[in-house]
């Protein structure tokens, strides 16, 4: 199968600071793929190039075998990727439903078929449907972090950027987490995962690439590259 | 699922509808004060106050909905009033096909000066736009016999609706009262939409706005250029009202007093506009002030407004009343969800 995301040779420097040098990495249709690597590593960066964030200093982003290198972050939601950002956002002032509503609002030509033909049936996928009059700014940190991933799937994405979802959330929150992105090839939406939790990563990713000073050091199946010894180097006196 | 769909939308749309009617019920009001014979210098403040009123409904779009701050916005009144004055002088065309033309004239105006200023972003657009406030009031008074130079221009023609003459001081109230419960309906309407929702995403979180795929720097002009609109039609109702205009009228203080008035009613509620314009504007004659004094009014205003009432005044009137009405039941869910979150 051809792949939905191929990225190839994409760097980005910031000022002196090199957080990507030249990145090849592939996300097949329907995986959930892992990143890791230690903080710094580039990770995020990765993420916010392929989405627009930043503009890559080189290299290129194939999504389904056309060019979106350079595009800006709306175009690239409507190209058909959605992300969640590492700090959980919403919009603060607006109401839970008004939130899911504007996300869903902007859907553009990528947009795969919609599981969740209202904004009420993805909040109640995603389980915030008790909070659905609240203001988005009073909801717990969980909540807020799945209202971001609602926010991310109402733009009907056919791959979906998670930098850390489960960052701040408890092993309760984590477990219903894991749940619901398990669930999302299945619906036609192939995934790609940043985080640290190992144990995570191991539920969630078949394949995980590894990434330091950001370069990629390593790419295959999870239990392979965690038992790669250059792997196992980065992360020495880590969480590993 | 799909009649709980139906219900939600048919709840969310009275919900809409319910906003609106204050504002109605008031504006059918004011619509009776001449029943009350009010003297020639109540009606002319009044007159005055609603031209404001309806440049703030769209400042309100453009504060409100997509918190940008024009510090400029006069001078996209300017920018009508003088198209008004300049197509009655050089092409004969009366008031009502100056509306139009003059609304687009002060749309474009604002495309003009809101792409630039727009990208550099943040609070540079709200010197940006003071700049560019300044620099018309220069070239209009540069403009020579053109724009009338620091004189200005009269505009001597009539207003006539269905052959009747509205130059008449109550008639023209009248008209003044329709222009402002047609910009409050015309902002209502864009709040509620999924135009204005887009709006309210861009004021809350550029950067989660754009990554839902929504073009936040083309919406941010669009706005602007929407604000432009109502500014124009106030622009034209301006001129035709005093029949002189001049550069002054259109500089920074009155863009000062334009963006003051919208932040004391309340930007984001629809009540806001109509109350900052009306308070504004008859605060000095109630309290019998003279221009140093209530200049200074409006400053202690504006300062303990943004200090302590940050949705204006109404919006803190409303708070204030909501506490009253439905205290006790908002603190349990406040109570029960913080008991939640600690679980
Ligand atoms: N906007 C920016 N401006 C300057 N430097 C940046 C910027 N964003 C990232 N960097 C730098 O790029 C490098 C990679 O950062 P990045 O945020 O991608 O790491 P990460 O792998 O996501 O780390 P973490 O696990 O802590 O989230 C770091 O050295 C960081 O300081
Ligand atoms: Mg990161």
């Amino acid at each position: 199968m051809s792949p939905i995301l191929a990225i190839s040779g994409l760097s980005k420097q910031f000022g002196g600071v090199t957080a990507l040098a030249g990145v090849d990495l592939t996300i097949e249709e329907g995986e959930i793929l892992g990143v890791v690597g230690p903080n710094g590593s580039g990770k995020t960066t990765l993420f916010n190039v392929v989405t627009g964030v930043h503009r890559p200093s080189g290299g290129t982003v194939l999504f389904r075998g056309h060019d979106i290198t350079g595009l800006k972050p709306h175009a690239i939601s409507r190209a058909g990727i959605g992300y969640t950002f590492q700090q959980a956002m919403a919009f603060a002032g607006l109401g839970v439903l008004e939130n899911v509503r504007i996300a869903g609002e902007h859907v553009g030509t990528g947009g795969t078929a919609n599981p969740w033909p209202t904004p009420q049936a993805l909040l109640d996928f995603v389980g915030l449907s008790a909070v659905t009059n609240e203001k988005a700014g009073v909801l717990p940190f969980g909540s807020l972090r799945l209202l971001g991933l609602a926010l991310a799937l109402a733009t009907r994405p056919s791959l979906l950027l998670l930098d850390e979802p489960a960052a701040g959330l408890n092993d309760r929150e984590t477990t219903a987490l894991v749940g619901l992105v398990r669930q999302l090839p299945g619906h036609g939406i192939s995934v790609c995962v940043i985080d640290h939790d190992m144990k995570l990563m191991q539920m969630l990713c078949r394949r995980l690439a590894v990434l330091d000073f950001g370069s990629k050091i390593a790419d295959g199946p999870t239990e392979t590259v965690l038992a790669d010894p250059k792997v196992l180097e980065v992360y020495l006196g880590g969480d590993l | 699922m799909k009649d709980g769909l139906h219900q939600d939308r048919a709840g969310s749309t009275f919900k809409a509808l319910r906003s609106l009617l204050p504002v109605l019920v008031i504006l059918a009001l004011i619509a009776l004060v001449p029943l009350f014979s009010p003297s020639n210098r109540f009606l002319s403040l009044a007159i005055s106050a609603g031209i404001n009123v309806i440049a703030l409904y769209g400042l309100s779009v453009l504060f409100g909905q997509t918190g940008i701050l024009s510090m400029g916005h006069a001078a996209l009144v300017g920018v009508g009033a003088y198209a008004a004055a300049i197509l009655a002088r050089d092409f004969g065309v009366g008031f009502w096909a100056a509306l139009p033309a003059a609304a687009l004239a002060s749309a474009a105006f604002a495309m003009i000066v809101g792409i630039p200023s727009l990208r550099v972003g943040g609070h540079h657009f709200v010197i940006m736009t003071f700049a560019f406030g300044q620099l018309l009031a220069i070239v209009l008074t540069n403009g020579g016999d053109y724009t009338g130079a620091a004189t200005g221009l009269d505009l001597a023609g009539p207003v006539t609706l269905f052959g009747a003459d509205m130059s008449d001081l109550t008639r023209y109230y009248l008209m003044v009262v329709a222009f402002v419960t047609a910009a409050a309906v015309a902002s209502w309407a864009i709040i509620n939409s999924s135009y204005g929702r887009t709006l309210r995403a861009i004021r809350e979180n550029e950067k989660l706005a754009a990554s839902l795929g929504i073009n936040v720097g083309r919406h941010k002009i669009g706005a602007f250029v929407v604000s432009g609109v109502f500014a124009g039609i106030s622009g034209v109702l301006l001129a035709y009202f005093l029949g002189h205009i001049s550069p002054s009228q259109f500089s920074s203080f009155p863009s000062i007093y334009l963006a003051l008035m919208v932040m004391i009613g309340g930007a984001r509620l629809i009540e806001g506009p109509l109350a900052g314009g009306i308070l504004v504007a008859f605060l000095p004659e109630v309290l019998n002030l003279d221009p140093v004094q209530s200049r200074i009014v409006y400053g202690v205003c504006l300062i303990a407004v943004i200090m302590l009432l940050p949705d204006g005044l109404i919006g803190g009137i409303v708070r204030a009343l909501r506490a009253v009405l439905s205290g006790k039941p908002k603190q349990e869910t406040e109570q029960r969800n913080a008991a939640e979150a600690r679980r």
